[in-house]
C-alpha cells in the first residue's frame, strides 16, 4: 500500500511539474532544457529554510517560490526576445549552471551528497489538493486573455504583434507561471523524499517534462496531464520488467509521435461539456447514417 | 492623418523603397500598385514597424511612430491585414478576434488566473465588440469555427474583422483579394467602400486586380523598383505613359 500511495504522490508532483511545462511550452511554444533547475531552487530553498533557519513550512514554500519567480525574472529578460531554439540553449546552460552550483556550494547544500534531513510535511493529500489547485488556475489562464495571447504568440508571432500584443512581456509571464508552478513542485518534492541531491534536477529530467507534455498533446492542458499520470506512473509498474522498462518506454513514445504528432490528445480537452457534446454528436451521426 | 515622408530602406545593396513619400487623410482610400517586388510590402512593414526605415518619417495623427515598437504603432491605430494570410492557428475564429482586443483588455494576471468579476466583465465587452466587428464583414455565423476549416474567402474577411478589432485610424489591405474568385471579388469591394464609409478611416491597399483597385480608390499610387513613378486618379494614372511602361514594357508598340 505505501509503495502505491508513495508513486500516486510522485506523479501528482510531476502533474503539478508538467501544468508549468504547459503553460510554457504548450500555449507559448518556448522549449526551456532549464525548468528541473527551478524546481531544485524551490526544494533546495524551502528546504533550508525549514531545517536550517527553522522557517514554518508554509511560509518557506512562499518565500521558496518567490526567489524562484525573481531568478526567473533575471533568466527570462534576455530569454524572451531569442529565438525558439536558442531559448532551449539559454535555459539549458543556465539549469547546468545550477546544477554544478548546488554541487559546489557543499556547506550550504551538502555538495553531490545532497541536502537531508528535511521533514517529511508532503502527503497525499497535500499533494492532491495541491495538484487540482494548479491544474483549475492554469485552465482558467488558458480560457483568459493571457492564454490568447499566449496561443498567438506562438501561432504567428508577427502576426501577434500586429495586433498590439506585447510579445515578449507576454513570453515573460508565461515563463514566470511556469516557473512558480514548476518549483512550488520542488517544494512538495523536498518535503516528500526529505532528501535531495543535485543530480535529479538536470536537463533530463526537464527533457523528460517536455517529452510529457508533447505525448499527451501540446495543446491539451487534460492531454498533458494524461500523459504525465501514463509516463510517469508506468515504469513504476513496470518494475518487474526492470531492464526492459526503459525500451518500453522509449516505444510507446515513439509510436505516438509517428501516428499522433499531436500527442494523444490532440487539441481536445478533457471536460464534461465536450464529453457530452462528443457523445450527442456520435448519437446525431448515428441518426444521420 | 497618415503622413509617410521620404522615406527609405535597404536591405544589403538591394533598396526595397527608396524616397517614398505619401499622405491619407479620414476617408480616403489608396491604391498602392506596381509590379512584383516594387517594394510595396516592405511599404508596409515600414508603417507597422516590421522594419525600421534608413531615412524618413512616419507620421500618424502628427506623432512620430516611425521607431516605434510593433505592438505600439498598432495602438496609436494602425491596423493591417497580410498577404499570406496570418491568422492564429488552435484558436477560433471569435478568439482570433478577441487576440486584438485582448491588449486592450483591463485586467490582471491575478484575474487571469481566477474568473473574478472585472474579468467577466472584460471578457464579455471585448466578445460584444468583436462580435460586432465579424457582424460587419458578415460571418458572424462562423464565429465558432476553427479559420483553418473556412474558405480563403472568409479567412480573408476574418483578417479584416481582426484588423478592425484593434480600432485603427487607418487600415493596410495587402492583396486582400489573392486567390479569391470573381464574386468573392465583388464582396470584397463592396466591404471594403462600405467600412471607408461607415468607419470612417483611411485605407491604404495593395492590389494587383486593376479593376478592384481603379474602382475604389480615391488616389493611387504606382511603385516600381522602390521608387515611386506616379502618383494621382485612377483616370490619370490609367493614362500615365510611365506607368504603362512598367507595367506593358516598352519598345514593342508598334506592332
Amino acid at each position: 500500500m505505501q509503495f502505491y500511495i508513495s508513486i500516486l504522490t510522485f506523479t501528482l508532483i510531476s502533474v503539478i511539474a508538467v501544468t508549468g511545462i504547459y503553460v510554457l511550452t504548450g500555449l507559448t511554444g518556448m522549449f526551456s532544457l532549464g525548468q528541473a533547475a527551478f524546481m531544485a531552487i524551490g526544494a533546495y530553498v524551502s528546504g533550508y529554510l525549514v531545517v536550517k533557519l527553522g522557517v514554518p513550512f508554509v511560509l518557506a514554500a512562499i518565500i521558496a517560490v518567490i526567489i524562484s519567480v525573481m531568478v526567473g525574472y533575471i533568466v527570462g529578460l534576455p530569454t524572451v526576445r531569442l529565438r525558439r531554439d536558442y531559448i532551449s540553449l539559454v535555459t539549458l546552460g543556465f539549469g547546468e549552471a545550477i546544477t554544478a552550483l548546488l554541487n559546489q556550494a557543499q556547506s550550504i547544500t551538502g555538495g553531490a551528497l545532497g541536502f537531508s534531513g528535511i521533514p517529511k510535511i508532503t502527503t497525499l493529500p497535500l499533494a492532491l489538493i495541491s495538484a487540482i489547485a494548479c491544474i483549475v488556475l492554469i485552465s482558467f489562464l488558458k480560457n483568459s486573455k493571457y492564454g490568447r495571447q499566449c496561443i498567438a504568440a506562438r501561432s504567428d508571432e508577427l502576426a501577434a504583434k500586429t495586433m498590439g500584443i506585447n510579445v515578449p512581456q507576454i513570453k515573460m509571464i508565461a515563463f514566470l507561471i511556469s516557473v512558480a508552478v514548476t518549483s512550488y513542485a520542488g517544494v512538495l518534492y523536498a518535503f516528500f523524499t526529505t532528501y535531495v541531491d543535485p543530480g535529479i534536477f538536470g536537463w533530463k529530467k526537464s527533457a523528460e517534462w517536455v517529452i510529457m507534455v508533447f505525448f499527451g498533446g501540446v495543446n491539451s492542458l487534460t492531454g498533458s496531464i494524461i500523459g504525465t499520470v501514463i509516463l510517469t506512473a508506468l515504469p513504476e509498474v513496470l518494475r518487474f520488467a526492470a531492464d526492459y522498462r526503459t525500451v518500453f518506454y522509449a516505444v510507446l513514445v515513439l509510436i505516438i509521435i509517428n501516428f499522433k504528432p499531436t500527442g494523444l490528445f490532440g487539441e481536445y480537452e478533457l471536460s464534461l461539456v465536450n464529453l457530452l457534446k462528443r457523445l450527442s454528436g456520435k448519437k446525431e451521426e448515428r441518426a444521420n447514417a | 492623418m497618415l503622413e509617410v515622408k521620404n522615406v527609405s530602406k535597404s536591405f544589403g545593396g538591394v533598396k526595397a523603397i527608396q524616397d517614398v513619400s505619401l499622405t491619407a487623410n479620414k476617408g480616403d482610400i489608396i491604391g498602392i500598385i506596381g509590379p512584383n517586388g516594387a517594394g510595396k510590402t516592405t511599404l508596409f512593414n515600414v508603417i507597422t514597424g516590421v522594419y525600421k526605415a534608413d531615412n524618413g518619417n512616419v507620421i500618424l495623427d502628427g506623432k512620430e511612430i516611425t521607431k516605434m515598437e510593433q505592438h505600439m504603432i498598432t495602438r496609436e491605430g494602425i491596423g493591417r491585414t497580410f498577404q499570406n494570410i496570418r491568422l492564429f492557428k488552435g484558436l477560433t475564429v471569435l478568439e482570433n478576434a478577441m487576440c486584438a482586443f485582448d491588449p486592450l483588455s483591463k485586467y490582471s494576471i491575478f484575474d487571469g488566473l481566477i474568473p473574478t468579476p472585472r474579468r467577466l466583465a472584460e471578457e464579455k465587452r471585448g466578445r460584444e465588440i468583436c462580435e460586432h466587428y465579424l457582424n460587419v464583414v458578415g460571418m458572424l455565423q462562423h464565429k465558432n469555427e476553427r479559420p483553418e476549416n473556412l474558405p480563403y474567402g472568409l479567412q480573408r474577411k476574418l483578417e479584416i474583422a481582426r484588423a478592425l478589432t484593434c480600432h485603427p485610424k487607418v487600415l493596410l489591405l495587402d492583396e486582400p483579394a489573392a486567390g479569391l474568385n470573381p464574386t468573392e471579388v465583388k464582396e470584397l469591394t463592396e466591404l471594403i467602400g462600405r467600412l471607408c464609409e461607415d468607419i470612417g478611416f483611411a485605407i491604404l491597399l495593395i492590389e494587383h486586380r486593376l479593376e478592384l483597385v481603379m474602382g475604389i480608390s480615391h488616389r493611387i499610387h504606382v511603385l516600381n523598383f522602390g521608387k515611386q513613378i506616379a502618383e494621382g486618379t485612377p483616370d490619370e494614372i490609367k493614362e500615365n505613359p510611365d506607368v504603362i511602361k512598367a507595367y506593358l514594357g516598352e519598345g514593342e508598340i508598334k506592332c
